[in-house]
């Protein structure tokens, strides 16, 4: 086969992943609830909305870039630090709802790990091992010296299953940011914002793969103690996700 | 325990607070020491103002020329024995001097070390990064656990928050860049230590295709509170109830407008409704997490005042950090 690793690149990121991204907005219904974007507004055109997404979803790649790839990578490339890098990134994430999406998403990993995709990965790796292992302490899940459990987030599971998996470290970042991408705009796309078509073309842009591009050059080298959150409305308006009287979205 | 503090240096910058105690219920300031450009002041001790009076330290932490000039490096060890009580303060807001070129940093970094039952409140004033200015910060806060289970942690309310520098002279986010940390350890007697907390902000003008002021979205400051330990655990409930009971974004205000006029009787509930009508036309935006022992509260504002005087009012309405430490502790957010 000319590349080994392309059907687990397709399967992970592929929309149909039963990850339940989609239930995920990352913020932006929150976000367009404080801006009155929100399609309850009438008066709000349909440009402005669709700038507004954009000008959200470039910020929304880039705080996901500064926050979470720096865990992804890691986990990636030291396998045996999943337990402290769960930890630390839950550590890391005060925010309810976003501590929320995370762990649900990280969860569903593991689910599809152990039914799916560790009958296809590399049993010789040490992120096989290391996910098992993982896999296993999480169903008895016993609280360490201090009373606090693993929790599952997805950043550090995400780059621990590529690597188990084979992917180019590359591959790994560049997916794990497109991902992020898709789902905000697909949760776009159900919350009225824009149509399908429109979705696309941002998604296809080459805007969109330049932000993803730069992203990953500045985290390249980024250790897990810099990561840090760089758009700090994001925090914001993911909290107040809560607040909204109503919703669809589960962040 | 070997070294409790680090042997007094002549470094620039570099300062020891030591807070003991004599046995069995008398702090004593035992080391205060700093070098230019950092200076500490410890005004006169005050009794708290709770059922067991306790004498509580201040310490303002001060720089010459009330901010950093390029290049500066503060380095801070704050030590506080079994049950003290501390109150670090600024006066005026922490200026930050233009950088003469990007690859020039200021920095500042301060660690505090929580014996059990200590407690530290930290209310400064914001920091002030001025037009060109590159800064980095971080405050470290390690808490020693007691072997005993009966013996109570320590505890935190400590505050971080940036504002957009100097709006009068046109600033508004024009700084270089701007980083600042917050991280919580615990530590238990054997030595074994855990990150429990970390909170990290990063702004930098380069960082996006836009600059600063957009992503900060029309806020004039940002901040974090965090709160740790048994003696703010109300404080923590606090600010998660309230947050909870914040009006619903998007929601039809069915009730406005009664005829009967009677809801709203108990007082509670009525400075309540009163500080959410300020909240939204103050524009202050804030939200409440509770998460693994800790509350952090993160809030901004257009309006620096706006954002002080919110704060300074949830904190006098719950009261703990009064009584605990006295009215001295919110100096800074008058």
């Amino acid at each position: 086969m000319e590349n080994p690793s392309l059907h687990a690149l397709l399967l992970l990121s592929d929309s149909q992943l039963p990850l339940g991204s989609f239930a995920f907005s990352s913020g932006l219904e929150s976000f367009l609830g404080h801006k009155k974007l929100s399609n309850t507004h009438l008066s709000s055109s349909a440009s402005a909305k669709v700038a507004a997404l954009q000008g959200f979803l470039e910020q929304s790649v880039a705080n996901v870039s500064s926050t979470a790839l720096p865990y992804v990578l890691a986990a990636y490339r030291n396998p045996e630090t999943l337990e402290d890098l769960d930890n630390d990134f839950d550590a890391s994430t005060p925010c309810t709802v976003a501590r929320r999406a995370s762990i649900t998403q990280g969860k569903a990993l593991i689910t599809l790990w152990e039914k799916a995709l560790s009958g296809s990965a590399n049993t010789t790796s040490s992120a096989f091992k290391e996910v098992a292992n993982f896999a296993t302490c999480l169903k008895t899940n016993t609280p360490d010296p201090f009373g606090l459990q693993l929790q599952a987030h997805f950043a550090p599971l995400f780059g621990v299953v590529c690597a188990a998996l084979d992917l180019s470290t590359f591959d790994t970042s560049y997916m794990f940011l497109l991902n992020h991408a898709k789902a905000v705009l697909s949760a776009g796309v159900r919350a009225s914002v824009m149509g399908p078509y429109q979705s696309h073309t941002i998604m296809a842009s080459t805007n969109l793969q330049g932000w993803i591009k730069e992203c990953i050059e500045r985290e390249a080298g980024s250790s897990v103690e810099r990561a840090a959150v760089t758009v700090p409305t994001m925090d914001l308006w993911m909290g107040r996700h809560e607040l909204l009287y109503s919703r669809i979205f589960n962040s | 325990m070997s070294k409790p503090f680090a042997p007094p240096t002549s470094t620039p910058g570099n300062g020891t607070i030591h807070l003991a105690l004599l046995p069995p219920i008398l702090p004593r300031l035992k080391t205060i020491n700093y070098q230019y450009p950092l200076k500490l002041v410890s005004p006169a001790p005050l009794k708290s103002e709770d059922d067991n009076p306790f004498l509580v330290y201040t310490v303002y932490l001060l720089t010459y020329g009330g901010g950093l000039v390029a290049g500066d490096a503060i380095d801070l060890h704050v030590i506080l024995e079994k049950t003290t009580r501390l109150i670090l303060l600024t006066q005026g807001s922490t200026k930050l001097f233009k950088a003469p070129s990007r690859d020039v940093l200021s920095k500042q970094c301060m660690t505090v070390t929580l014996a059990p039952e200590s407690a530290l409140c930290y209310l400064p004033d914001p920091v002030q990064p001025f037009e060109k200015s590159k800064f980095e910060q971080q405050q470290i806060y390690k808490i020693e656990l007691s072997s005993s289970p009966d013996v109570r942690s320590g505890s935190l309310c400590v505050l971080d928050w940036v504002s957009n520098g100097r709006p009068a002279n046109g600033e508004n986010w024009s700084f270089y860049h701007y980083g600042s940390r917050n991280e919580v350890f615990l530590s238990r007697p054997d030595g074994i230590r855990k990150l429990l907390l970390r909170d990290n902000l990063l702004l930098h003008d380069r960082m996006l295709g836009d600059n600063i002021a957009q992503r900060m979205d029309g806020l004039a400051v940002y901040g974090t509170l965090i709160l740790y330990g048994p003696v703010f655990q109300h404080l923590g409930q606090f600010f998660m109830n309230e947050f909870k009971l914040l009006p619903r974004i998007g929601g039809r205000k069915w009730d406005s407008g009664s005829e009967s006029g009677d809801e709203e009787v108990d007082l509670e509930a009525v400075k309540r409704a009163n500080r959410h009508r300020r909240e939204i036309i103050d524009g202050v935006l804030w939200s409440a997490a509770s998460v693994r022992g800790c509350v952090v509260v993160k809030f901004g504002a257009p309006v620096l005042e706006a954002a002080r005087r919110w704060l300074h009012d949830m904190l006098l309405e719950e009261n703990t950090v009064i009584e605990y430490f006295g009215e001295r502790s919110l100096l800074c957010l008058r």
